[in-house]
């Protein structure tokens, strides 16, 4: 029976923006106290779905439905206002290739750096070390090289290389594959494979249909902050079209 | 959500944000560490030419003035580090899990590596200046310890309240010169009019540098009721920007 890694249960998520009538100091004084400077906005809005071990699930919704927000939320980088989600194993996020890097420093500096924000002992920082030499194909010269003189592919490939450079109990992948040239692309495709193989769940956004039907097994359309439909990934990829369609 | 594996990794993570600060700031400098030396050295040198002669009643004036700037460059630079520790970082706060507070935590634990590194040469050029060397020295440990605590819980403040208001920011670039002047870095508090003197009793960075002179020109053992004040605002202001912090932190990543 499969086991279930990831449940989310009536999930709302609320950000606190300043008010669209309030954009200066002389709109909040002349409201006289009135207005607040602040709102509420719902983004996630009963949110329920669960993923099973193994499973590798996509995410579709048009943009500004709420995906990069129940990723975020995944992750534990986003408090939800309301509902509770239980995760069992590490998660992995990649949101965003590349954050994180600081520029002036070299990419082996760079590595240590965010191996370690992602979690990683001193020991795993040493392993991730040896893995982005071989996986980046980046030369030694090149990694002790500060990251501002890296061309945007090689930033690419180094970014990519420390996010996958453990293997997780669940990944999560904002678009991030469509990173360096085809070489790095279908080795990028290769060790989320390998990732899956090992028995690992994967959520994953993008919003190229053929590389999520060829990826995922299952898959949920997100609408305006609620789940429209989960289900086989043929179907919600459908869906997910004639949301388009219908315009 | 706060599991033992995080707790346990966060000192690793305070350490490599630290170290990185560190080697951020003296980048792609020639003379690196020594401009932390030299920022409070060409005041002192101004305070010399400028005040010397006029507040020649002051014993002593250049290490008088050496005391307060050493301390004023660690509280200026400190404050100025953490206000952006938290906005630069949002790249990463935005992508990965981590507690927010390892930035600004960070910042001031690399500044306050910076600030005792600098301490040697300053001590050095303060027995040059006069320096008595005496028993009460060891009283500089439990002072710059409280000193930092109050640095902290005021960076903290400031550094939560600017991922809201960037007003904060800027207003404190306006502040910050005022404040100096404010307290008796260059001057004798003894020569403000008695009437007038109680406002200074408002400045928490006057009781601060009272302490650190007590200790370092005065060579006295600073009062129980100094220990008493300059405690109770470090752990007021901790109080206040843990407070501030822990009640606005999940707001933060819709400002960033």
């Amino acid at each position: 029976m499969a086991e279930t890694v990831i449940a989310v249960n009536n999930l709302y998520v609320d950000f606190f923006i300043q008010n669209q009538a309030i954009n200066s100091f002389k709109d909040l004084v002349l409201s006289f106290g009135f207005v607040s400077p602040f709102q509420r906005k719902t983004i996630l809005k009963g949110v329920t779905l669960e993923i099973q071990r193994g499973e590798c699930f996509a995410l579709m919704g048009k943009n500004g439905s709420g995906k990069s927000t129940l990723l975020r939320t995944l992750a534990g980088i986003i408090t939800p206002t309301a509902g509770t989600i239980e995760v069992k194993g590490r998660i992995a996020p990649m949101l965003a290739i590349g954050s994180g890097l600081e520029l002036e420093l070299s990419g082996y500096d760079n590595i240590k750096i965010i191996a370690t924000l992602m979690g990683m002992s001193r020991k795993g920082v040493v392993e991730a070390i040896s893995f982005v030499e071989s996986f980046s194909e980046l030369a030694k010269s090149d990694l002790q090289m500060q990251v501002k003189r890296y061309s945007a592919g090689m930033i690419a490939r180094l970014g990519f290389s420390i996010s996958v450079a453990q293997t997780p109990d669940i990944l999560i992948v904002d678009e991030a594959l469509s990173v360096g040239d085809i070489g790095f692309q279908e080795k990028c495709a290769q060790r989320i494979n390998e990732i899956k193989q090992a028995g690992c769940s994967i959520i994953y956004v993008s919003h190229s249909l053929t590389e999520l039907k060829r990826i995922c097994t299952h898959g949920a359309c997100l609408v305006d902050g609620k789940i429209a439909l989960v289900g086989e990934i043929d179907k919600v990829a459908a869906y997910y079209e004639s949301l388009f369609h219908s315009l | 959500m706060v599991s033992m594996h995080k707790i346990k990794h966060f000192p690793l993570l305070v350490y490599t944000i630290a170290v990185k600060n560190i080697k951020m700031k003296y980048k792609n400098s020639a003379l690196g560490f020594v401009w932390s030396l030299l920022q409070p050295l060409a005041y002192l040198l101004i305070f010399i030419m400028v005040f010397k002669n006029a507040f020649a009643n002051v014993e002593r004036y250049s290490l008088y003035a050496l005391v307060g700037l050493v301390f004023w460059t660690f509280f200026n630079s400190t404050i100025n580090q953490m206000l952006l520790a938290i906005i630069q970082n949002a790249s990463v706060l935005k992508t990965m899990a981590l507690p927010k507070l390892l930035f600004p935590f960070s910042a001031i634990v690399a500044e306050v590596i910076t600030f005792l590194f600098s301490l040697i040469p300053f001590f050095g050029l303060m027995i040059f200046f006069g320096l008595r060397l005496s028993p009460e020295f060891i009283l500089l440990v439990p002072a710059i310890l409280v000193f930092v605590l109050f640095t902290f819980g005021l960076g903290l403040t400031l550094c939560t309240l600017n991922v809201f208001f960037r007003d904060i920011g800027l207003l404190w670039g306006t502040l910050s010169p005022a404040l100096f002047y404010f307290t008796p870095i260059a001057y004798s508090s003894a020569l403000i009019p008695e009437k007038y003197a109680f406002v200074l009793q408002f400045n928490p960075l006057v009781h601060y540098i009272t302490l650190m002179r007590c200790i370092l020109y005065d060579n006295v053992w600073p009062s129980a009721q100094l220990w008493f004040i300059t405690i109770a605002i470090a752990v007021g202001f901790v109080a206040i920007g843990m407070g501030v912090y822990y009640k606005l932190k999940n707001n933060f990543v819709s400002f960033y």
